[in-house]
């Protein structure tokens, strides 16, 4: 059996269904995301882990042991929430000893391991300070802290990155990755980013509407999306007709296929491709996007608005709205998809 | 142009701050002269009037009681009111709005009316509360319900109570202890706030204490108004002493509330 085992998980409020009939399982030391569109459910289910949120039907097992109906002072669980929910009356010492003094530990056994995990996340010379007087970075760590010295079963992470700029978000992401490997931590961590996501994630649990659509590694994610929804959550997925890939990619095909941007070829003099880089197709640019290292063109093919992404290795490369590209397509790269 | 309004603006709001201290000063300079009569100016000054007020055995009992009366209306709100603003904050938020509705009941009814219907209510129970101080006790603290819940609300509506209780729960702490060591000491600069000005505003009542208790119980506003017959300058010295305790409650609670926002 897995470290933490869920079994038709059901949370409804009043006539809304939140989540129906989920199962997953996590195994010990994993990092886990639940990613998805804002309102899928998935902050819910980490509140349903947590017991915050007690779920309406179905069975929650950490360790070989039944949780579902704990209350969560009992589970054993910590979390870092999106707000951070710092005590704001308490310092940064008195925030992290909170749960250590609420197991009723030795005040020298609680000043020890606030210090270290305070070393932990490098807040050395804030344990005096009152979190209005941090920065949003210094507050996710406190609360990162205060959850770890618990020394919990699962780390829930709902969003902690959120709130944060970009440089320190990256810087971050890495820190909790970091940490959560050197303490073999099992980790479910909630993120509408996937960018985040794919960073971060041992497996990603992609949700929609309630549901768990797709579960597995990012890469397994990115490269074969199970339906439509997965190939437009996944990075910017182009969706063909079945009609239109007969036409452009010569491909037989009940249901739309998906194409990554980046497995879109513009045509090179004298270059060799390999034989599944094929079928053909000159397309007019009807727009273009500078992102940094990546040059994101929409283009016209037969009438097929397609997403082609460049590796912006010279000024050659940034061509005009209205020029003519000529194509080809990574056929192995090329998938059906589900509705 | 600008420059033009401004002093306009200034010059229109120290003459009204000046003819609102007209009579505060007056009476002030009363209460310190020996005797003030057909003269322009008084005719000596004295602290006499302060030092019989203070000394004489009736004001003290009566300040006393009035003291005992607001406190145990105050501590009784704080009992009921917090418990309850938790519950509505915590527990059913949709509440809120019919909280809102029911602390103004004791301001849609005039005092002299509800008093009177109080005196109807209490005059044939069998317990004697009327002329008793348990009377006004239970009604000052309806007048207080508005004051309390409102600047506690508020203070609720500051802190965000749900994630503090969750993560307070997830840390082991039972609702008691989350409440008590997390969410009470940060309502603390809120609850101070709308005790010091609910405190202020009690110790002023006057129409519920001269008709639910009078001088049975003798307070402090009925012991003002039974002194009124005596010299203009011993009451003028009573009528500063009391200000000047309300004044400072109210600067206090003024105080406390800066401290929230």
């Amino acid at each position: 059996m897995s470290y933490v085992t869920a079994n038709n998980l059901t949370k409804r409020f009043g006539d809304n269904t939140v989540f129906e009939d989920i199962h997953f399982s996590i195994e010990q030391g994993e990092f886990i995301t639940l990613l998805g569109p804002s309102g899928c459910g998935k902050s819910t289910l980490l509140r349903s882990l947590a017991g915050l949120n007690p779920v309406d039907d179905g069975e929650i097992w950490v360790n070989n042991q039944n949780i579902t109906h704990q209350v969560p002072q009992e589970r054993g669980i910590g979390m870092v929430f999106q707000s951070y929910a710092l005590f704001p009356n308490m310092t940064v010492e008195s925030n992290i000893a909170f749960g250590l003094k609420m197991k009723k530990l030795a005040t020298q056994e609680v000043q020890q391991a606030v210090a270290k995990v305070i070393e932990l996340v490098d807040l050395k010379g804030k344990e005096k300070q009152y979190p209005h007087q941090l920065s949003g970075g210094q507050r996710q760590r406190v609360a990162l802290a205060r959850a770890l010295v618990v020394k919990p079963r699962i780390l829930l992470l709902d969003e902690p990155l959120s709130a944060l700029d970009a440089k320190i978000r990256k810087h971050l992401r890495q820190q909790i990755r970091d940490i959560q490997k050197e303490m073999n931590l099992t980790t479910v961590f909630v993120t509408h980013d996937q960018e985040e996501a794919m960073i971060m994630s041992d497996r990603i649990f992609l949700m929609n509407k309630g549901e768990i659509v797709q579960t597995g590694s990012p890469e397994a994610i990115y490269t074969h999306p199970a339906n439509e929804f997965v190939a437009g959550f996944m990075g910017h997925y182009n969706l063909v007709e079945a009609n239109r890939a007969k036409q452009l990619f010569n491909i037989d095909c009940q249901s739309k296929v998906a194409i990554r941007p980046e497995s879109i070829y513009v045509k090179e003099q004298g270059r060799q491709y390999g034989r599944h880089i094929s079928a053909p197709q000159t397309g007019t640019i009807k727009n273009h996007q500078l992102l940094g290292n990546v040059i994101r063109y929409q283009v016209n093919v037969q009438g097929c608005e397609l997403t082609v992404d460049l590796l912006n290795r010279s000024s050659e490369r940034l061509l005009a709205n209205g020029s003519q590209l000529d194509l080809l397509f990574n056929l192995n790269e090329i998938q059906p998809v589900r509705a | 142009m600008q420059n033009v309004n401004t002093h306009l603006h200034k010059t229109v709001v120290y003459s009204i701050i000046c003819l609102m201290l007209v009579p505060i000063l007056a009476t002030f300079i009363y209460s310190i002269s020996s005797r003030w009569g057909a003269t322009i100016l008084p005719d000596g000054f004295t602290l006499d009037w302060y030092i019989k007020l203070l000394t004489d055995p009736r004001f003290l009992q009566a300040f006393g009681r009035s003291l005992f009366i607001c406190i145990a209306a105050l501590l009784l709100s704080v009992a009921l009111v917090l418990p309850a603003i938790f519950v509505v904050f915590y527990y059913f938020p949709k509440l809120d709005k019919l909280m809102n509705m029911l602390i103004l009941l004791p301001f849609a009814v005039p005092p002299v009316v509800s008093s009177v219907g109080l005196l109807q209510l209490y005059a044939d129970s069998e317990i004697s509360l009327v002329g008793t101080p348990w009377i006004l006790i239970g009604t000052y603290f309806t007048i207080a319900l508005p004051f309390m819940y409102r600047a506690i609300a508020n203070s609720f509506e500051a802190i965000n109570l749900h994630d503090l209780m969750d993560a307070a729960y997830l840390l082991g702490a039972s609702t008691t202890k989350a409440f008590m060591l997390i969410i009470l000491p940060n309502l603390k600069k809120g609850l101070m706030a709308s005790l010091f000005l609910s405190f202020s505003f009690l110790l002023g009542e006057f129409v519920f204490a001269n008709i639910l208790v009078g001088t049975r119980y003798e307070t402090l506003q009925i012991y003002l108004y039974n002194m009124r017959q005596t010299s203009g300058h011993f009451t003028s010295a009573l009528v500063m002493t009391y200000f000047l305790f309300i004044f400072l409650l109210t600067w206090l609670a003024s105080r406390f509330s800066r401290g929230i926002q």
